[in-house]
């Protein structure tokens, strides 16, 4: 089973004419030959020398050498870095232990919600009411009208704030900040200031959602500084928004392509929990995240520059060989599957338990659909200087049929 | 069918009769505190560690090949570690004790 028959046909788009040899696709791993040679790719994300860490236990280990590979570096552990995106570093992201620590801990219960058997009921029940609401429709745009709507009101749920707020955050587009354009700083302007409404609100009628929470939080024996919680509430929402969307667009186009795979999540309903795993391999909904080297460091004979940056390969390691046997095929059932999609070690995805519960969700609904019919898809790539690579949709309209 | 005993961070000891399937299935049915198993038992969260005490280790068997891979960088893993994900209960095991290891 292989996950390449719709790029084919997509590849005709003028967005990204290339020569390739038509039996495989090098936009599914194009870390790979690097990966072999020597588990290293230097190159240019905007600008900027970057030195890709490619094999899988390379990234692992690299994920908890928080010493030599540093995310104390506000702003810089993005790729490329959002200085003009936003004003304030993310937490906890942008931290490394020991501060990481209690700063983590600081919005972990919130992140813990989606282990809650009630909540679970809500994400199915949003789901299925999205699904539904989809069959009623001759098409849809997975894109607009289903995943961003679908991740918003997720998100609601998991900040525990009302459902109706979601409509906001649907207003704002499918990119809050990030996708390099000039927009960057307009649009990350408006989330701050969102932000700091919220913020406003939640002190003067406190309750308990993610707001509220943030503004009675306190950091080293003191309150958070309105920084802080800024910080930490552009980080739910940028980290949480395209990855769940890219997730909800794949997963949608690929069952699209193989209705044989509706067919057994539909015999087999275990399969959801593997298929989901394996879907976020596949996917790999962020490509790398970026660490600071403190001093000049050797990564596999390439000399890292002191204070400039490495990157965390998950998508590449998650397609290392010498982990998973024929990384290029997707398989529903493999197990074990030891990916990355969702980071590792220190900073490992606090969102995960989130973001699986959609997919699941989104799986075990859809597995009652006869078959998802394909009208138009493009994939959107991401183009850099040494490497291209596919990730979600720039548009995906189907018909789901019952 | 085994009887099983998880015994948690803060001491607390659950046993849990005629447990059957993984034993990160049965933490999970019984909510147990300390196994998250987010990923659902496929290797890959590490969040469904426990520790086998010595007399225990022969009939569990050893960390299979990921596991030890995974288990390799996990702070506070050590010889008795084991993901309870990758650990298929049998009726050998009956009686079986483990700690949790909270993340
Ligand atoms: C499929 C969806 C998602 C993927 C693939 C994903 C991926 C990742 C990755 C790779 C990291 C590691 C970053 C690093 O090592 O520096 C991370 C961290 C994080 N993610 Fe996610 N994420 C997803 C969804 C979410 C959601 C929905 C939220 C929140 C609403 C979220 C919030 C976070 C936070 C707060 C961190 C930082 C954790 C820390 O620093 O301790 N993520 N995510
Ligand atoms: S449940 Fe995730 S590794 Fe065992």
């Amino acid at each position: 089973m292989r996950w390449t028959d719709l790029s084919l046909k997509s590849w005709n788009s003028k967005d990204f004419q290339l020569t390739m040899d038509n039996t495989s696709c090098p936009y599914h791993d194009p870390f790979k030959k690097a990966r072999q040679e020597n588990g290293v790719m230097e190159t240019e994300v905007a600008g900027e020398k970057i030195a890709l860490i490619l094999g899988y236990k390379d990234v692992r280990s690299a994920a908890r050498e928080y010493a030599t590979f540093s995310s104390d570096a506000p702003f810089r552990v993005p790729i490329p870095s959002e200085e003009d995106a936003r004003s304030v570093r993310q937490l906890p992201i942008e931290t490394n232990p020991p501060e990481h620590k209690e700063y983590r801990a600081i919005v972990e219960p919130f992140f813990r919600r989606p282990m809650q058997k009630d909540y679970i009921a809500k994400i199915e029940s949003l789901v299925d009411d999205l699904v539904e609401n989809a069959i009623q429709q001759d098409s849809i745009k997975v894109i607009t009208e289903f995943a961003l709507p679908l991740q918003s009101r997720a998100l609601t749920h998991l900040l525990n704030v009302p459902e109706k707020e979601a409509d906001t955050w649907v207003s704002w587009g499918v990119h809050v900040f990030r996708e390099g354009n000039s927009n960057d700083s307009q649009k990350g302007q408006a989330l701050e200031d969102y932000i700091h409404q919220q913020l406003d609100m939640a002190k003067q009628n406190p309750g308990e959602d993610f707001f509220s929470a943030l503004t009675r939080a306190e950091y080293q024996g003191r309150p958070l500084t309105r920084d802080e919680m800024l910080g930490f509430a552009n980080l739910t929402f940028a980290g949480g928004r395209d990855t769940v969307i890219h997730s909800i667009s794949s997963t949608i186009a690929y069952l699209s392509e193989h209705p044989e795979a509706l067919a057994a999540l539909r015999e087999n309903p275990k399969l959801v929990i593997t298929a989901t795993e394996e879907l976020m391999r596949y996917i790999s909904p962020i490509t790398h995240i970026g660490r600071v080297c403190p001093v000049k460091t050797d990564v596999n004979g390439v000399q890292v520059e002191a204070d400039s940056r490495v990157a965390l390969s998950w998508a590449s390691a998650n397609f290392d060989e010498t982990v998973f046997e024929s990384p290029e095929e997707l398989r529903l059932d493999r197990k074990p599957n030891p990916h990355m999609a969702f980071g590792n070690g220190t900073h490992n995805c606090l969102g995960a338990i989130h973001a699986r519960l959609i997919i699941r969700s989104l799986l075990k609904k859809l597995s009652e659909l006869q078959s998802i019919t394909l009208l138009s898809a493009q994939r959107s790539i991401e183009k850099e200087v040494d490497y291209e690579r596919e990730l979600g949709y720039k548009n995906l309209t189907v018909t789901l049929n019952r | 069918m085994p009887k099983v005993t998880f015994i948690t961070s803060d001491g607390e000891k659950t046993t849990i009769e005629n447990a059957i399937g993984t034993l990160m299935e049965v933490a999970t049915e019984h909510e147990i505190e300390g196994i998250d198993a987010i990923c659902g038992g496929v290797c890959s969260c590490a969040t469904c560690h426990v520790r086998v005490a010595d007399e225990w280790k022969e009939k569990v068997g050893p960390q299979n090949e990921t596991e030890k891979d995974i288990l390799d960088m996990e702070d506070g893993a050590d010889d008795n570690s084991r993901l309870s994900c990758q650990i298929e209960l049998t009726d050998e095991m009956d009686g079986l004790v483990v700690e949790v290891v909270e993340l």
